[in-house]
């Protein structure tokens, strides 16, 4: 056919454009999107970085659902970076620009419309993975339900990396440009890690921070999930993403004086926002169930969520959260004859819970430090913990490592709270002693909690705590081997069972406050 | 250039050599322009430029860096596999089909380039971190450049020059959470310390791989680009 022997049409009036022009363009764009040929990478990515960690965990919501913001997306944000840039430079590459700049649609709709057709693929994608991962961990049983703020906080990253990638492809289009897009991704989520770690007080807004310095295991159970630091980043992305994007209207080329008039106050919107959630970030603060910022905290978050605790059937009943069913034979076979020895004297306690945590403090670097058990109430109730420790199937540990390290671990700490050997860690916190003790005084609760943990064998798994000042180690300074102190606890391992017991039952009392001497020690 | 001017002998050579005898001089001004528009073809100078680069925020990094731990290997590692990633993208051809169809000494150059910038990139990269603190040193430097760089090879064989920068990228997401990991396989040599032999031989299995491949067949065309 050539141009004489086309088919003449009548002139059409003018009309305005429906929705039939945008949505035929999305088409067009989702079809020669370079996202598509990217999909079945990303989707290995996902089953490298995420999904295979992921199984080589116990199925708990919360620490499956850190995964998908922490490992998929410092995959995930450098890769998409790169083939938004490649999407952006498409047109400077191919030298079009001058070509498409004059079409009928604003040039500002049509890179709209190309970033718009890569971010629906690339979350496509992370939600199939997110459905496939919580839809395997709701498989296997996981109590409560799922998390979602970690997957907004992925899907904003996910669509602020394409975005990003985008704007510098457009800006600058070139064969290196998708590449160094994904560097400096790359480079900004490492050095973001640098910066939280560094304490930095606004680093807390780097996208991969789940909840501050809580491990993973530690959130979201006990109490809901804080969304406070989740809503600061989806803000800070948004408005990153945002003002990458409208800064692309903001050329002569890209349209009208009121088109880039509304691309400017986009551009000023995005930058306020991204602003804003990095402010609110910096005010972020550490407490007992995850960061929490105040000008964004709601209080019913502080609400414990109501659950029947699972328990055991010793003579000191251990009950834990039911998430943690699965474990109760294991924490009931590490502390069940510790407690079991205390039985029956006065203050022992009389049953076993599991709480979220006794007490949190930061440290240094970015850390936390947890409380260990405390013994309170009346009667006398154990409150155990379990965030931050090691759980069967977490990796290679398995039911016999985990009994001996909660032993190990915990074992020293029960014995000491229960002899009344005096906290260390920050006032206020409830916290005793983990195997230390502070020099001078105490030293008939020493050669108690020594004899103890000799006849309960828990002297050989030593924890390796973090000295405060002042504080020297059990088994060394004041309980040196060899001293007067050391032969007056093996003098008391060796009584009689129930020799011991009646002493602890008559001094009990008087040895927690401290009034015992060593010669007053069978 | 227009059709009228095919034939013509080329700016640099006088115009009693046209058609006249071939001396060895003549051989090496030809050889050197070859080499110098195959570069220019494949934007050496600018892949240079960033490799400069690289090592200049090697050299900022180290500075802020600790000296232990996961950080003081992570961020080496990107620069690394952000210099691989640009190597790999030198090897797109602007001319596709001609010039594999003319060009005899064609394999010769796509040796020579990755094996030369990749020289460049070691070489840039120690000067940036010489008399800071490198986690793995010169040799983990030369082990991890030489495998990241095979890979954006191996990519550019599989996807085109243009897009080989996801391989050595993709390659180090995986690897990043393998240094906390305690990743045991050589082939995520990153993670192995530099003295690890089958770590070593994985990255140059890899690196030769990815030259070979490159030499004996280019970098992937797109139809597109």
């Amino acid at each position: 056919m050539t141009a004489a022997t086309a088919p003449v049409t009548a002139p059409r009036s003018w009309r305005v454009p429906s929705a039939a022009g945008p949505a035929r363009l999305l088409r067009v764009e989702l079809r020669r999107s370079p996202m598509l040929w990217l999909l079945p990478l990303l989707a290995a990515a996902f089953y490298v970085s995420t999904y295979h960690p992921a199984m080589d965990n116990p199925p708990f919501w919360n620490i499956r659902s850190a995964m998908l913001q922490s490992h998929t997306l410092l995959v995930f944000a450098p890769l998409l970076a790169g083939a938004g840039a490649w999407a952006g430079s498409r047109d400077g590459r191919r030298g079009l620009v001058d070509l498409v700049g004059v079409t009928a649609m604003p040039r500002w709709a049509g890179q709209l419309a190309s970033w718009v057709a890569a971010t629906i693929w690339a979350e496509l994608l992370y939600l199939a993975g997110v459905a496939v991962l919580y839809g395997v961990t709701a498989d296997q049983g996981a109590w409560g339900g799922p998390l979602w703020w970690p997957v907004a906080v992925g899907t904003a990253t996910v669509a602020a990396s394409c975005a990003v990638g985008f704007a510098a492809g457009e800006w600058l289009p070139g064969r290196f440009t998708a590449g160094l897009a994904a560097l400096v991704v790359f480079l900004a989520l490492a050095g973001g890690a640098f910066a939280i770690q560094d304490d930095a007080t606004y680093a807390q807004i780097w996208p991969l921070n789940v909840q501050g310095p809580f491990p993973s295991d530690s959130y979201g159970i006990f109490y809901p999930y804080l969304p406070d630091l989740a809503i600061a980043q989806v803000m800070f992305l948004a408005g990153l993403a945002v003002a990458a994007l409208g800064a692309l209207g903001l050329p002569a080329a890209a349209g009208g004086r009121w088109l880039r008039g509304a691309a400017a106050a986009v551009t000023v919107a995005g930058l306020a926002a991204a602003g804003t959630g990095t402010a609110l970030a910096g005010t972020a603060r550490l407490e007992a169930n995850g960061m929490v910022i105040p000008a964004l905290h709601d209080a019913a978050s502080d609400r414990p969520t109501p659950y029947t605790p699972v328990c055991g059937r010793g003579a000191v009943p251990v009950c834990l959260q039911p998430a943690y069913r699965a474990y109760l034979a294991d924490v009931t076979a590490a502390l069940g004859p510790l407690v079991s020895q205390l039985a029956g004297l006065p203050g022992a306690p009389v049953r076993v819970t599991q709480v979220d945590v006794t007490s949190v403090h930061p440290a240094p670097s970015n850390g936390i430090g947890f409380g260990p058990p405390v013994i309170e109430g009346r009667p006398a109730v154990l409150y155990l913990p379990l965030s931050g420790l090691t759980l069967p199937g977490e990796g290679n540990t398995r039911a016999a490592a985990f009994i001996s390290n909660l032993r190990g671990q915990y074992g020293l700490e029960i014995v000491n709270e229960f002899v009344g050997l005096p906290s260390i860690t920050p006032p206020g916190t409830g916290a005793t002693a983990i195997g230390v003790v502070v020099r001078g005084g105490h030293q008939a609760q020493l050669v108690i909690a020594g004899a103890l943990e000799r006849v309960l064998g828990l002297g050989q798994q030593q924890p390796g705590p973090r000295l405060p000042h002042g504080a020297t180690p059990a088994g060394r300074g004041p309980f040196s081997p060899g001293g007067q102190q050391l032969a007056a606890s093996k003098r008391f391992a060796a009584l009689p069972e129930a020799a011991r017991h009646a002493w602890l039952a008559t001094h009990l009392a008087a040895l927690r406050a401290d009034r015992v001497t060593l010669s007053e020690i069978p | 250039m227009t059709a009228a001017e095919v034939g013509r002998p080329a700016p640099e050579l006088a115009p009693g050599q046209v058609g006249g005898s071939a001396g060895p001089g003549r051989a090496g001004r030809a050889g050197v322009r070859l080499v110098r528009l195959h570069a220019a073809s494949r934007r050496v100078l600018a892949c240079l430029l960033v490799l400069v680069a690289c090592a200049a925020a090697l050299r900022t990094a180290l500075h802020w860096l600790p000296h232990t731990g996961v950080l003081s290997r992570q961020i080496p590692l990107i620069i690394e596999a952000g210099a691989a990633a640009v190597i790999g993208v030198t090897t797109r051809s602007p001319f596709g089909e001609p010039e594999r169809a003319t060009g005899r000494w064609l394999p010769w150059l796509r040796l020579a380039l990755p094996v030369t910038l990749t020289g460049a990139a070691v070489g840039a990269l120690a000067a940036g971190s010489a008399s800071a603190h490198l986690a793995y040193g010169s040799v983990g430097l030369l082990r991890d450049v030489a495998g990241f760089t095979g890979i954006a090879l191996l990519a550019a064989a599989v996807l085109g020059g243009a897009l080989s920068w996801i391989g050595p990228i993709a390659y180090l997401g995986v690897t990043l959470p393998a240094l906390s990991g305690g990743w045991a396989t050589p082939w995520i040599w990153p993670a192995r310390p530099p003295h690890d032999r089958g770590a070593a031989i994985c990255a140059a299995l890899v690196f030769a791989a990815g030259v070979a491949v490159i030499t004996a067949r280019g970098a992937r065309d797109s139809v597109r680009e």
